[in-house]
């Protein structure tokens, strides 16, 4: 570790990974849910396990974009953070109001929640992903700003490098259209219209910014290979993802009663979008099979490269799969969509939080790289968790195609529940692949406990 | 940055033409306090709206034209089913003011021209 | 040295590297609209026959000629920079920029034009592509006077010279893009029928 506070990164990146175990678990109630269906009712509704699993989710990346931000930028500013206590301070807020938030939506039902919450003043929950009472999404906010603050002062006293602008960039973006998750208009179809603004402006827009710096960060220093290279290739990424990316948000607007040009400004866009994360897969096997050093840390190197290609696939192809307006007519909120974001965001974001996590806890622990047997076990937990990622969003989508054709491609649609019955095999089967990501999640958390002869930082 | 005028551009254009698309004319206090119950009691947690929530209970964007008002309301009061296995819906406690404000918000939904979506009546 | 680099084989791209990879998306966005465009056309030929005629391809041909003449400036601005003739190239330069000028202006009046006539992106089909189609490459002319103006005025203090001039051959580049898609554009939109 070259500089003291990075060490605040620590208790980011042991929460972000504590809070993702919670997130499988409740995944795994949910799938079991998906074929039992009375499973855990009603002491645990779907809708209540839904929101922990997609609200922790979204916690522990921003846990480990944090904790990723806290960790890089003294290093790239080459400067001390400016205030490792407010970083301290923030964790712990973070932290403890993120598990009220959890404790509240187990403990009461929802509307007992909101109006305890003071929902009423300000009406802002019950929105897909944005459920959490007014008071957390204040503190959100306020927790938010102070890191900004601490960050961005720090790049402003220290050296000014590509990935640490790009990085703030993002963080920044990731801030300002947060603002637009208190905005809830009466009229259904302007809420939703904004609503993408949070949504897809930030997966699809400023979150693959700090994925791009993330990722430089990584191969920067596991490649040894000109920062200059990897600089230019950062760039030009983040450019062809703004440039897909913005006008991409147009591939929401098709059915939610905005004008019908979307339809053609949306696939248009968004079938660029894949682009920037191709460029991102040849990025990252480019700049490995160039580097100049072989580092220690291996392990690193496999989530780094991991998160190039299955970013790729799962927000780039399975994106396109149903991107096109003509096809999304008969996909749109199926089984399909539910394909495309398992594999997109565990790709793209919990891919790329893990590889940063990979590469900077050993030294955070003081050592340049984990024991060869923990770097084994690490691994094979990529390849348990990446492989059943792989299953779980093939048998999504085999029940997706499925049910639009039972559903929707048909002159005799059946309704809902019946096609439900006749896919159950494919939950089952999601199900059990399940059981598997969550043994290679195990094997994941017990490498970080696991003896061995390591070589000092 | 181009692009994100441009895209402002487009929202400026959309805003202007929504209301003869989402007949905002119609939205009454009744589709207000409709809209404030679906989100208070978490809907989209399970179901779909308009295609997007949970993939998890049936579209409801059209459950107006599907099942009418009556059908809605007794279906609400009587939850859950208690059918072994089957999913259940929780018991939502819903006075009669609020299924009627819950219905006009569905009905105010079905009327959203969403370009022919979705393809059938079954969502 | 000078001598070397101009017998040496052409180098490959000129300009920055970077500036290709943007070449690139965009002529793949500008092109994935014209196929759509085409597969819109396709289902309703007629409709896009008869708004067709409506256009004014006066003023678009006028464009075209502008254009072209533009993007021989440019040509013999790199030409100058190359021999290491500082104002000459900004001299070039700033004849393009006031062509990019004319285009725009003459964009303008048409714009004008169909709005007055109550045209918008909700007219019809056909319309919606004229619009955004041309306003998309509209603003890429902007664009690309925006980015011949820094380097005019760079070229004037004597910021390039016959061995560096890389800023020089980029914003060229991009240039002949915006020139390129509107050869293409043209066409498409105004006159194939």
């Amino acid at each position: 570790m070259q500089y003291q506070s990075q060490a605040v990164a620590k208790p980011y990146f042991i929460a972000a990974i504590g809070l993702f175990v919670g997130q499988i678990l409740f995944g795994l109630i949910m799938g079991y849910q998906y074929v039992v269906g009375d499973f855990l009712f009603p002491a645990l509704p779907f809708n209540v396990a839904r929101m922990v699993h997609t609200n922790l989710l979204i916690v522990w990346l921003l846990f480990g974009f944090m904790g990723a931000a806290y960790y890089m930028i003294p290093e790239e500013s080459e400067t001390e953070l400016v205030s490792p206590g407010l970083a301290k301070l923030m964790f712990w807020i973070f932290l403890i109001a993120g598990a009220l938030t959890i404790v509240g939506y187990l403990a009461v039902p929802y509307a007992t929640l909101a109006k305890m919450t003071g929902n009423d003043i300000l009406p802002t929950m019950g929105r897909e992903f944005l459920e959490q009472p007014l008071i957390t999404k204040a503190g959100i906010v306020v927790v938010a700003l102070a890191f900004l603050f601490n960050i961005t002062l720090t790049v402003l006293k220290g050296r000014k490098t590509s990935v640490s602008l790009v990085l703030l960039l993002g963080l920044w973006g990731l801030a300002v259209f947060f603002l637009f998750s208190f905005y809830n208009p009466a009229n259904l179809v302007v809420d939703k219209y904004y609503w993408w603004w949070v949504v897809h402006l930030w997966v699809e827009g400023v979150w693959e910014l700090i994925l791009g710096a993330l990722l430089a960060f990584v191969l920067i220093k596991v490649t040894g290979v000109d920062r200059e290279v990897i600089e230019k290739w950062l760039y030009i990424i983040i450019a062809m993802t703004l440039i897909t990316g913005i006008i991409g948000t147009g591939h929401h607007y098709y059915w939610i009663g905005t004008p019908e040009y979307w339809q053609w400004f949306g696939s248009v866009f968004s079938a660029l979008e894949p682009i920037p994360f191709f460029m991102m897969t040849v990025f990252a096997f480019n700049m490995v099979n160039r580097r100049r050093r072989e580092h220690p840390n291996k392990a690193a190197t496999l989530w780094a490269l991991g998160t190039g290609v299955m970013a790729f696939l799962g927000a780039g192809v399975w994106g396109f799969l149903h991107t096109l307006a003509p096809v999304n007519y008969y996909t749109h909120g199926t089984q399909i969509t539910a394909a495309h974001g398992h594999m997109a965001f565990y790709g793209a974001y919990v891919l790329v939080v893990l590889t940063i996590i990979s590469y900077a806890m050993p030294i955070l622990r003081g050592r340049a790289a984990n024991s060869e047997r923990a770097q084994v076990m690490e691994m094979w937990a990529f390849w348990l968790m990446t492989v059943a990622m792989v299953f779980i969003t093939l048998f999504l989508t085999a029940a997706g195609i499925l049910q639009v054709w039972l559903q929707r491609a048909t002159d005799t649609p059946l309704p809902f529940m019946a096609v439900q019955e006749k896919i159950a095999l494919f939950y089952w089967l999601r199900e059990a692949t399940g059981v598997v990501f969550l043994i290679g999640l195990i094997v994941y958390v017990l490498s970080f406990f696991a003896k061995g002869e390591t070589k000092a930082a | 940055m181009f692009f994100f005028l441009l895209f402002l551009a487009l929202t400026f254009d959309t805003q202007g033409v929504l209301p003869k698309r989402d007949h905002r004319e119609n939205i009454t206090d009744a589709v207000v306090r409709g809209k404030h119950i679906w989100e208070r009691n978490d809907c989209i947690g399970c179901h779909t709206l308009l295609g997007e929530g949970a993939y998890f209970a049936p579209e409801l964007g059209n459950v107006y034209k599907r099942r009418g008002p009556d059908f809605i309301k007794a279906w609400i009061k009587g939850q859950p089913t208690g059918v072994p296995g089957r999913r259940q819906m929780p018991q939502f406690h819903l006075t009669d003011q609020e299924l009627d404000d819950l219905v006009a918000f569905f009905k105010w939904t079905s009327e959203i021209n969403t370009s022919n979506w979705p393809p059938n009546i079954e969502g | 040295m000078s001598d070397t680099q101009t017998l040496a084989l052409p180098r490959n791209p000129p300009g920055d590297l970077a500036i290709w990879f943007f070449i690139f998306a965009e002529l793949l966005a500008f092109g994935i609209f014209f196929l759509a465009y085409a597969f819109a056309r396709a289902k309703n030929v007629e409709l896009f026959n008869q708004s067709q005629l409506l256009l004014n391809r006066e003023s678009g041909m006028v464009n075209t000629l502008v254009l072209i003449t533009s993007s021989y400036f440019v040509v013999r601005a790199v030409a100058a920079i190359r021999e290491g003739f500082s104002q000459v190239c900004a001299r070039w330069l700033l004849g393009a920029i006031g062509l990019g000028g004319v285009f725009v202006a003459v964009k303008l009046a048409e714009f004008h034009a169909k709005f007055a006539a109550g045209i918008s992106l909700h007219t019809n089909t056909f319309y919606m592509f004229y619009l955004s189609l041309t306003i998309f490459h509209f603003m890429h002319v902007l664009m690309g006077m925006v980015i011949l103006g820094f380097v005019a005025v760079k070229a004037r203090r004597g910021g390039y010279s016959a061995d560096s001039h890389t800023g020089v051959e980029t914003g060229a580049s991009y240039w002949h893009m915006v020139d390129l898609v509107w050869l293409i554009l043209f066409p498409l939109v105004y006159v194939i029928r």
